[in-house]
């Protein structure tokens, strides 16, 4: 078991969707500020500023690489380094860890997270084009016509062929979300949704339908980490981070010989193993979504369906508010919007919100310990995160 | 509306005998001359022991589709006219696998586990030709 290093003292975000008028810097400012707030800290508290990557303006992602919220948000000859971490959709896992390791070896005390980028208000076919680079090689694959759709099909072929899951539980997967999003006020999408109206939706790549796969949004988040022993005295609700495991399985996914399991057994067994504590410890899984067939595979690996297949377990309602084990309660990138490297962070500043109990109608009773899921590109790595309310 | 160009490969020093052989309407397949191992995709070093000296051998091109999709809609730029076309992940029978279409009017009857075999289509610029799968069927 490792000892706790770090905890999470304080969190921001703003709605996803479509928000033109809504700058990446103003969206960035406005997280920042709020998860500063919400730790009862002020800038100049913040050592370490880690602002993760942008895609969508690249003159808005060298700003953050060149530290300009340092100098937007007061923090100038105070930070002690403006470092950005990126690595895709895995980002949120990666650079918590970072940051972990960082207030771990004394670089750092506090240290601040953002994400903040402007996907959704991509013209559509850029939007396509953007995320079909994204993990798919250039000279071998991008010939062919893969794109980040087709990632998501091929992933759920392999497993629908090798687990017998049906259209059916995967659509539920998205049901599943949807219930989640109609009590998140800043999910892109609120309106129920039926297992009917996933089938009966377009066919894009099969086996997905329109309703199976994410729509981009604009977003922002941020999240501010501390040294474990100081958390208490900041805040009353600190996150303590407990394990990581993680794995990389492949750059492209044609690379990957193991399709339907990605790393997720070898992951878990590590992120279990450091934190002290198991599948049974579980009463929240933040899962990294973006298509409906990544839920699953975590689900399977990580071994909290009781034994179940991970497709009959949400089907019967298990991950549903009120079921036995609560996914990704801000309606996941499916339901809350796909904000590019965000996706995966608004799922990891949800995890804190509940264990906080900050997460309003939608909030987790009893919420002690929680797992967090993510992946980058084309699912390239699996990593997942062990966090609680109780530092051991 | 002139649709873009779909991308085409750009050749590195280490995959040009792949994309000429091609051309050739011959498959061939990396191999490492110290471990003997079949590598896909073409890479600088052999991945699995390092060793600089590479050799293309030529291959039968066989193998199963390990997973596939019919992209039908939402295509990157410069596929639109090529709706409904398969991508497909292909296991080859040497071990190692690949990206690829599966062409033919048959291709939408397509299933994971199918044999296929290699076939080669010359793209619009008429210099380019890709390595693509047909069903091997009967």
């Amino acid at each position: 078991m490792k000892q706790v290093k770090s905890a999470v003292v304080g969190i921001g975000e703003v709605p996803s969707g479509k928000f033109p008028d809504r700058s990446e810097l103003e969206a960035a400012m406005i997280v920042c500020r709020e998860a500063i707030l919400d730790a009862g800290l002020s800038p100049r508290d913040i050592d370490v500023i880690l602002p993760v990557g942008a895609l969508a303006n690249s003159h808005w992602q060298v700003d953050l690489v060149f530290s300009r919220l340092c100098e937007e948000l007061g923090m100038l000859r105070s930070v002690k380094m403006n470092c950005q971490v990126m690595a895709g959709g895995a980002t949120s896992s990666s650079v918590l860890t970072v940051a972990d390791a960082l207030i771990a070896s004394s670089q750092a005390k506090r240290v601040l997270v953002v994400h903040s980028d402007a996907v959704g208000s991509l013209p559509k076919q850029r939007g396509i084009d953007l995320f079909a680079t994204t993990g798919v090689s250039e000279e071998w694959e991008a010939p062919y016509g893969h794109n980040m759709n087709a990632v998501g099909a091929l992933a759920a072929a392999r497993y629908m062929h090798e687990t017998g899951t049906t259209e059916e539980e995967m659509a539920a997967v998205c049901v599943s979300l949807r219930k989640w999003a109609e009590l998140n006020p800043h999910a892109m999408y609120r309106t129920p949704l039926t297992i009917e109206e996933v089938l009966s939706s377009k066919m894009i790549a099969t086996p997905l339908r329109s309703r199976h796969c994410n729509m981009l949004a604009d977003g922002a988040s941020a999240f501010v980490v501390a040294a474990a022993e100081d958390a208490a005295s900041i805040t009353d609700s600190p996150v303590y981070v407990r394990g990581h495991g993680s794995l990389v399985t492949h750059y492209t996914l044609s690379q990957d010989t193991d399709l339907a399991k990605l790393g997720f057994v070898e992951a878990g067994r590590q992120a279990y193993a450091e934190s002290g504590l198991g599948p049974k410890d579980i009463q929240l899984a933040s899962i990294y979504d973006a298509y409906p067939v990544w839920p699953l595979i975590s689900l399977d690996g990580l071994d909290l369906c009781r034994g179940e297949r991970a497709g009959a377990f949400v089907a019967a309602g298990e991950t549903d508010p009120g079921g036995s084990l609560p996914m990704t309660t801000n309606g996941g990138m499916l339901s809350m919007g796909h904000t590019a490297v965000g996706g995966g962070v608004a799922v990891l500043v949800e995890s804190f919100r509940q264990l906080m109990g900050k997460a309003g109608e939608r909030q987790v009773p009893n919420l002690v310990n929680a797992v967090e899921t993510a992946s980058g590109g084309t699912w390239m790595d699996s990593h997942v995160t062990i966090l609680s309310r109780e530092a051991a | 509306m002139t649709e873009t160009q779909r991308p085409l490969p750009h050749a590195t020093a280490w995959s040009a005998p792949y994309w000429d052989a091609a051309r050739d309407k011959r498959f061939v397949i990396q191999h490492c001359t110290d471990c003997d191992r079949p590598i896909m995709y073409p890479r600088r070093f052999c991945p699995h022991c390092l060793n600089d000296t590479l050799e293309f051998r030529p291959s039968e091109g066989r193998g199963e589709i390990y997973t596939m999709t019919v992209q039908v809609a939402g295509p990157p730029s410069g596929f639109g006219d090529r709706l409904p076309y398969v991508v497909a992940v292909i296991r080859l029978d040497e071990g190692v696998q690949l990206m690829s279409n599966i062409v033919g009017d048959d291709r939408e009857s397509a299933r994971i586990g199918d044999r296929v075999r290699v076939d080669f289509e010359t793209v619009e610029d008429g210099q380019t030709v890709l390595p693509v799968f047909r069903l091997e069927r009967g």
